[in-house]
């Protein structure tokens, strides 16, 4: 775990390739691999599993989140 | 620089769309709709423009007698459609073989 | 730019625009501006029985914010000029 990061646009730029959770504004969980992000929190993830209230629903091998969706991203110990 | 732009990395989110163009590709929207078709256009609002569209759209209605939720899946198909961006959550391409 | 640039080269053709609140109008493109807010003309509500209100609306113009989908007439889309001008946008940033 890299916990030097000191500001948001650090703790983003750390995270690429690392396992991550995605919440949007609906509530819908995306969890994958980070493959990157912009500065509109537009996001490329990888094997991506989609959950709504906690049930997977659906699995993607590539997606891209359009930012103004994204609630938070927070990072996954493991999968 | 401009040769290099049209090379198979993803240095940024959008670039997965890119390598998507003249594919198949799956879009979820707001409002519980999702479609798929063939992308032959967009910019960087993911405005887009799809051929041979599915559109499903996915209705929960409540039975007047017992209440219990009944989920319907109403789709139809479009063969041109121009969706604008700001619906948009989600785009996934075909699983690439790279 | 670039959708603005191709619904200009629409102009004078048929298409039904699908708002956000479901109501669907088919008419003539009249115009377009750089934020797609349009213009049509001879206009018919898709789904007339629902919208009575909506009869006598022959032309109007629509925010583009409020605009869900626009529905395109095959002859007024070329596959290739379209993959092109994306390639060269998505270049440009």
């Amino acid at each position: 775990m890299s916990g030097t990061a000191k500001t948001p646009a650090d703790f983003l730029k750390a995270i690429r390739g690392r396992p991550v959770v995605v919440k949007l504004n609906s509530g819908v969980d995306y969890r994958g691999v980070l493959a990157c992000l912009d500065g509109y929190m537009n996001i490329a993830m990888e094997q991506t599993e989609e959950y709504v209230n906690g049930q997977l629903k659906n699995k993607y091998g590539d997606c891209f989140i359009r930012g103004n969706n994204v609630l938070y991203i927070s990072t996954q110990k493991s999968q | 620089m401009a040769a290099a732009e049209e090379d198979n990395t993803v240095k940024e989110p959008l670039d997965l769309i890119r390598l998507s163009l003249d594919e198949r590709i799956y879009v979820k929207l707001r409002g519980d709709r999702e479609l798929r078709g063939k992308l032959h256009a967009y910019d960087q609002h993911l405005n887009m423009v799809l051929g041979d569209v599915e559109e499903s759209v996915t209705l929960v209605e409540i039975d007047d007698e017992t209440y219990e939720e009944i989920v319907r899946v109403d789709k139809r198909t479009i063969p041109f459609l121009f969706v604008r961006g700001d619906g948009v959550i989600l785009v996934s391409p075909p699983l690439r073989t790279s | 730019m670039l959708f603005f640039s191709y619904f200009k080269e629409l102009v004078g053709k048929e298409v039904t625009v699908e708002l956000k609140n479901d109501l669907a109008i088919t008419g003539v493109l009249h115009s377009v501006d750089q934020y797609l807010n349009i213009k049509l003309e001879n206009t018919k509500v898709v789904n007339e029985a629902k919208y009575p209100h909506m009869l006598s609306v022959k032309n109007c113009f629509i925010r583009g914010s409020v605009v869900r989908y626009i529905q395109l007439p095959v002859d007024g889309v070329d596959v290739d000029i379209l993959h092109d001008a994306t390639r060269r946008e998505a270049r440009g940033g």
